[in-house]
């Protein structure tokens, strides 16, 4: 779930269509149209959640900026919406907590991600218009994510020519043996955290 | 022990920023209130050194250390033709003011032109979570003007990324960090986020955050675990990518007392080892000596995110995590890091037993200046929180990582008030203050008399005990102590 009280505004006499903000933006809302010079950006208003994606990475001060919505909105999905089985056993896959925050931001857990994918989202993309995940630093929960998308047999396709994201990262249950052995003794509790990770999981009711 | 109590040592005057409040709203600081003191840390623990910066010399003692660091550095891989990227982070701008991180990135800069011939230098300096953070440094310290006209940026984790084959797998870092010939390594050694890195490899951290995408962040606080997160850090510098373009690591060398020196190696990793013995010793000791606070209120009053506010040179989020030893690794999760708050469900309560609570000793939260930028929900669910004046409410508002921040926090009108209400509910006199004032710290009079009488048993703890331990847990022989 995450609330909306911003969204983001162009100034299409400062804005080069230079698409970095199209390039960066995590749910795809800002688009460049026209040709050459007359390129500029345009947010699609009726999905931006006022992240600041856009704003943060724009070269031209002033050229896209966060303005206050009159009337905050809510996103979100509700776990309960989807069988409660199902959402276990998919996030049981991914080796996450139904319960876990995947994102500390907006406070959204797996369940949410989970029920936004098993009611059809098959991107990060979609699953953060629906839930509103991964739009508050847009940084630390794109793999969850990608996770719990791979577990529902999903493999999307990162964004062509954007920076959203790239692909899916090793998991501490990838971690090859020779390099656990290799740096256990460095400080790396690769097996003792596998244990934590692995209590979590058995907590799951 | 004897330990004079002095007047407040008076913090940095707010600074201008997008992720904060206007300066001219903060009209009283933590410091200015009645019954507050300052104890400088070496009068705690006097093994600390004495500091370079701030001294009688200046800034230019900074310049010197640096030089001096790198005198027997090599530098002879980089050839006058070659490009070369200086690699920095936001948080060394954190530091005394920042002067003294400029200053280093400034000598860097002169040291290899002269050294080796290139004169394509560029300063490509990280972010955490604030992704224009870098550039208002970059800004305010003139570096844009030293490097040359588009020489000096700041890089960002959602910034074009490029895959690095490690020996995990497929990790993501920042394009430019990597568009040059070769990459140096400009950081600086303060424990700062131990909570996350948990003093492994902490020098390497920066190939895993500053200078990674948003994917390798991920991986290091979602995909591992609590002490297996900073390997990514370490993957990434081994890499061949990395390899290839490695030549030094120059580290400013902060203690809670100031800024101790500069350090600089071919050799990541013997660095890494001098400077977290080092860190025990200085860094360990004044948390271990905090860890003994029994009830506070904490006062957040410097120019930062939450986490990131600093008393006697630790930040909030570790004094928040030290409900256990955070330095020691039998302790899974400490009491605040990203794998313990992802840890807690639906209720608000661990999913783990046997969770760290937030440090118990915290009887309430007054925040009298602080920045957004940086996920701060938890705390306010986890302490009562009290915030001065609209305008820093007004912060977390239109914060994207805070929005509900305010859902679980008061507005005071002013900081006195807030004190006063806060002293109250929490039924204690004892105040710590992270105003990041340099060399000491300030706190309330009871509450130094408390830590004043507990600092000679905590520094014989740490020094025979804990840091035994500690090395030992990482591989740092017992004989190669200092």
């Amino acid at each position: 779930m995450r609330v909306i009280n911003m969204y983001a505004e162009v100034n299409p006499e400062i804005c080069t269509g230079c698409k970095i903000c199209e390039k960066v933006c995590p749910i795809l809302s800002v688009k460049v149209f026209g040709e050459k010079k007359e390129k500029r950006a345009v947010v699609d208003l009726s999905t931006c959640v006022g992240c600041g994606a856009c704003v943060e990475r724009c070269d031209f001060e002033g050229a896209i900026i966060l303005k206050t919505l009159e009337k905050s909105k809510i996103i979100g999905v509700d776990p309960k919406s989807v069988d409660e089985k199902e959402i276990t056993e998919l996030c049981l896959e991914a080796k996450i907590h139904p319960e876990q925050i995947v994102c500390f931001c907006t406070g959204t857990r797996a369940n949410e991600v989970a029920a936004a994918t098993l009611l059809g989202a098959t991107s990060p993309e979609e699953i953060s218009r629906k839930t509103g995940v991964r739009t508050g630093c847009k940084v630390e929960c794109i793999e969850p994510i990608l996770r719990l998308l791979k577990a529902a047999g999903i493999e999307p396709t990162p964004v062509e020519k954007g920076w959203q994201w790239y692909g899916i990262t090793p998991t501490i249950w990838d971690i090859p043996e020779e390099v656990i052995q290799k740096y256990s003794a460095r400080g790396f509790y690769f097996e003792e955290d596998k244990a934590l990770l692995k209590k979590l999981l058995e907590n799951v009711k | 022990m004897v330990v004079k109590l002095e007047k407040p040592v008076r913090p940095l005057p707010p600074k201008q920023s997008r992720y904060g409040p206007d300066p001219d709203h903060i009209k009283t600081r933590t410091c200015d209130l009645e019954n507050i003191v300052s104890v400088r840390v070496r009068e705690f623990f006097r093994d600390i050194p004495e500091s370079i910066y701030p001294s009688e010399r200046g800034i230019k003692a900074v310049r010197e250390a640096t030089v001096n660091a790198l005198t027997n550095v090599d530098m002879s891989m980089i050839k006058p033709e070659n490009s070369v990227n200086i690699l920095g982070s936001h948080h060394g701008f954190l530091l005394a003011g920042g002067e003294p991180y400029a200053e280093m990135l400034k000598t860097i800069r002169d040291i290899i032109a002269d050294k080796t011939g290139s004169e394509n230098l560029r300063l490509k300096v990280g972010v955490g979570l604030r992704f224009r953070e870098s550039d208002e440094y970059i800004r305010r310290f003139g570096l844009d003007e030293y490097f040359g006209k588009g020489k000096a940026k700041g890089v960002a984790p959602i910034d074009e990324g490029i895959p690095i084959e490690t020996e995990i797998g497929t990790l993501y870092g920042i394009k430019r960090c990597y568009d040059a010939d070769w990459i140096v390594h400009a950081h600086n050694s303060d424990v700062r986020e131990i909570h996350f890195h948990r003093h492994v490899d902490k020098a390497v951290k920066p190939f895993g955050m500053s200078y990674a995408r948003i994917e390798t962040r991920s991986t290091y606080h979602q995909n591992l675990g609590p002490r297996s997160a900073n390997f990514v850090a370490r993957a990434i510098f081994n890499s061949e990518l990395v390899q290839n373009k490695w030549t030094f690591a120059t580290f400013l060398k902060p203690t809670p007392a100031g800024i101790a020196g500069v350090d600089a190696d071919n050799d990541l990793f013997a660095l890494d080892e001098r400077l977290t013995k080092e860190n025990f010793r200085h860094y360990g000791k004044i948390l271990s000596l905090l860890s003994q606070i029994d009830e506070c209120i904490v006062v957040l009053d410097f120019q930062a995110p939450i986490p990131y506010v600093f008393s006697a040179g630790m930040i909030f989020a570790n004094f928040s995590a030290a409900s256990v030893d955070i330095f020691d690794l039998d302790y899974p999760l400490p009491g605040y890091t990203w794998y313990t708050e992802a840890f807690y469900g639906t209720d608000d309560r661990p999913l783990i037993p046997d969770t760290p609570p937030i440090n118990p000793a915290i009887k309430a939260m007054v925040i009298n200046y602080a920045w957004g930028g940086y996920p701060s929900v938890f705390w306010a669910k986890m302490i009562p929180t009290i915030v001065v004046g609209e305008h820093q409410a007004d912060v977390f508002d239109k914060d994207p990582q805070n929005i509900e921040f305010m859902n679980h926090a008061v507005v005071a009108k002013d900081l006195q008030t807030a004190i006063e209400f806060t002293t109250r509910i929490a039924d204690t006199d004892k105040i710590l203050i992270f105003d990041g004032a340099t060399e000491a710290i300030n706190v309330s009079k009871p509450l130094a008399e408390e830590l004043v009488e507990k600092v000679t048993e905590v520094d014989k703890e740490v020094e025979q005990k804990l840091i035994p331990k500690w090395c030992r847990q990482r591989g740092i022989k017992i004989e190669k102590q200092i």
